[in-house]
């Protein structure tokens, strides 16, 4: 009776409210969690667009610094060559200047005899110097002076002479000396190891300088070359090698990320297939070299001595040997600036483009350096068109084991990763197979997550110990509260799942129709990137033709003794 | 005055006329086998070529040794020189098959449909094979000739 007059007394109205109160407290508390695993997830996706951006902003800088280094180490390459051969661009400048000045006769002969004695003191060892001595010495008509500084100027370098020599007796109108002084230059030239200004001798019998006879006797004897090379242990396999290497240095490092992102971001094919893109894009590349070299004028003359003039200017200023390391130095640099501060790149085109500026090269290597790198071997427009010529047949085999290379390389499948997810296309054809994977994946995932919203073992723990509790406190009031609560708190928490589910399934959805979204960008960059690699592809044909368009009728050339010559038909 | 100075050394050869353009310009005089792999293939090898894909071979062992015949004629030597593993090209029987090939290791020739792998020597074909430029490819031991419809060849070196 007391113990039912207690029970009857005492106010539950507080624990009541105190529990509502947790219950309410829990809804927060959970709601709060959700908050949070939100903002995780979009800390998350803040953090990796920061990484992104940040190595982008890291790659971006290293290329600003190494563009600003090379655009100062030119500057510095270029301080040095003046600083160190500096001297000599007075003497170069003065090969014409006495030759001009000869022709129409205003400086007097001691003033030229007196200049090139000077230049002999300021530039000592320097084969030049003592050939403008002979020079000046014999337009003054001093036969021993001549001979003595000629005999010089072929000690210090008999190769340089003797085709100084050559040009200027044509510039004089002395054939038959400027044949002597051919020939002797021919006798010298060993057709494995040219000196790269041989590339001038091209150029002279491409702009028609030199008499029909001497033309003819030079370019049979570069077809004697050519045969005495093709003779060779190897010749097919470095012919090969080399004009493929001069046809990759077309090869652009472009970027396409920005027309396929979603490729780059969920692809981790897409590194492969911007290679294949670049080079791809090589036949477009090469396509637009041959025709600028076989488009437009082939040469603009103002005359026999001017052209020569334009050639002994070209012989003297960039063929120097002990100029070279810093020429290959100054090349890098503007390649980094060409590529903007890209030096992997400008790197691997300094080493395909290499050869152009070796001191001694194959005959067939002037070729290819003379039709693929004019800015670097100096070869004229003509000078091209004639090296093009000959090599064709050699471009053509190269271009053709290039292209399959090339169509080897592309990726067959592209494989994509979304949230976990992967899978792979070829054309984008199995899209509907793609999109029904990928639903099944997250469908798959969604049971996972809905089948781990479910009371945990504390909570089973807690339900049985509060029964417990409620059976042996029996008529203990604070057991029986104590059960209670903890019997509350499971309900609170089994409702809660609900809720849950609800969110999971709203959380899933959105997945869902993000994932399926990045797939179809996917898809439709596949077949976009499928359609672009075939029209770059296609480009390989233009090349093609072309090359094999060119006939004999494109180097009829124009000499200065009236006469005209078809030098592929000669050749 | 000038021909004082002008008394060179006379050149030490003369050059010679009698090269012609066609042997100096494409140097092919030279009878490697690489040149020989690169020649341009037959009309009549072609044709034989593609009449694999008709499928008549795969049972006919007649048609077989013919086709074979027609190989040895086209290439000689250089099938044995460079261990020619066989030949795949497009298969134009139409969905799903893709390529066939004809391995020369069993004397036999197949019909493979899209995803089907092919006999491990000859799978790095595949890619080529399938590209509308070329007719079919020549699987040697440590490269591949892709040979085009015109008969105009490609070589790839490697065996990857």
């Amino acid at each position: 009776m007391s113990t039912q007059r207690i029970i009857h007394m005492a106010d539950l109205s507080a624990i009541n409210s105190s529990l509502r109160t947790l219950g309410r407290d829990l809804d927060s508390l959970n709601a709060q969690v959700d908050a949070v695993q939100h903002d995780v997830g979009a800390t998350r996706s803040e953090l990796a667009r920061l990484e992104k951006a940040f190595m982008d902003f890291v790659a971006a800088d290293v290329k600003a610094k190494e563009l600003s280094l090379a655009e100062t180490r030119q500057v510095k390459i270029r301080q040095e060559l003046e600083t160190r051969f500096g001297h000599y661009g007075e003497v170069r400048r003065q090969t014409t200047g006495i030759l001009q000045a000869a022709d129409i006769s205003l400086v007097r002969q001691d003033t030229i005899r007196a200049a090139s004695e000077n230049l002999m003191l300021a530039a000592p060892g320097y084969w030049l110097a003592p050939a403008l001595v002979a020079l000046a010495a014999w337009l003054n008509d001093h036969k021993d002076l001549a001979e003595r500084a000629l005999a010089e100027a072929i000690r210090r370098d008999d190769e340089k002479t003797s085709l100084l020599f050559a040009l200027v007796s044509r510039r004089a109108g002395r054939l038959a000396a400027s044949q002597q002084w051919m020939d002797r230059y021919l006798g010298m030239q060993n057709p494995v190891e040219l000196d790269r200004q041989t590339v001038v001798l091209i150029d002279a019998i491409a702009a028609g300088v030199f008499g029909v006879e001497t033309a003819l006797t030079c370019v049979a004897r570069t077809s004697d070359w050519i045969e005495e090379l093709s003779q060779r242990a190897g010749f097919i396999e470095s012919q090969r090698s080399q004009w493929i290497d001069a046809l990759r240095s077309k090869t652009p490092h472009g970027d396409d990320s920005a027309r396929y992102p979603h490729l780059q971001q969920y692809s981790p094919t897409w590194p492969a297939l911007q290679a294949s893109l670049n080079a791809t894009a090589t036949h477009g590349a090469v396509a637009q070299h041959f025709q600028a070299v076989f488009s437009g004028e082939v040469r603009a003359t103002a005359g026999l001595a001017a052209d020569v003039d334009a050639l002994l200017t070209k012989l003297v200023s960039h063929f120097d040997v002990e100029e070279l390391p810093l020429r290959r130095d100054e090349e890098l640099c503007r390649l980094i600036i060409e590529e903007n501060g890209d030096r992997a790149a400008a790197t691997s085109r300094f080493q395909l483009q290499d050869p152009a500026l070796e001191h001694r090269i194959s005959f067939t290597q002037l070729l290819t350096n003379a039709a693929m790198h004019p800015e670097t071997s100096h070869a004229s427009r003509a000078t091209q068109r004639f090296a093009t010529a000959q090599s064709r047949a050699w471009i053509l085999e190269a271009h053709h084991d290039l292209t399959a290379s090339i169509r080897l390389a592309v990726p067959t499948q592209v494989q994509l990763h979304l949230d976990g997810w992967e899978g792979s296309t070829t054309d984008g054809g199995n899209q509907a197979d793609l999109e029904a994977a990928l639903g099944q994946h997250i469908d798959g995932r969604l049971a996972e997550a809905l089948a781990s919203v479910k009371l945990g073992i504390h909570h089973w723990l807690v339900m049985g110990l509060g029964i417990l509790l409620m059976l042996l406190a029996l008529g203990n009031i604070v057991g029986m509260v104590i059960a209670a609560v903890m019997l509350l708190w499971v309900y609170m928490a089994y409702r809660n799942l609900d809720k849950q589910r609800t969110k999971v399934r709203a959380d899933f959805a959105a997945l869902r129709e993000q994932s399926q979204q990045a797939l179809k960008a996917c898809v439709a960059e596949v077949v976009e990137v499928r359609r672009d690699l075939a029209a770059r592809d296609a480009q390989s044909a233009s090349v093609t033709a072309l090359l094999e368009s060119i006939t004999p009728d494109q180097f009829t050339l124009g000499g200065h003794d009236n006469t005209r010559r078809i030098l592929a038909a000669t050749a | 005055m000038a021909r004082n100075l002008l008394l060179g050394t006379p050149a030490t050869t003369t050059p010679t006329l009698t090269t012609t353009r066609s042997q100096a310009a494409t140097g092919l005089a030279s009878a490697s086998l690489d040149t020989r792999l690169r020649q341009k293939r037959s009309p009549a090898y072609l044709q034989a070529m593609a009449k694999l894909d008709a499928g008549g071979h795969v049972h006919d062992r007649q048609a077989l040794e013919s086709l074979l015949a027609q190989i040895d004629q086209e290439l000689g030597t250089i099938e044995i020189q460079e261990r020619l593993l066989g030949i795949v090209g497009r298969c134009y029987l139409g969905h799903p098959y893709e390529v066939h090939t004809l391995d020369l290791g069993g004397r036999i020739t197949e019909h493979f449909k899209k995803g089907h792998p092919l006999p491990l020597t000859l799978e790095r074909a595949r890619v080529l094979a399938t590209h509308p430029s070329y007719a079919f490819i020549e699987v040697y031991a440590t490269r591949m000739v892709a040979v085009s419809e015109s008969g105009q060849t490609a070589i790839i070196e490697g065996t990857a």
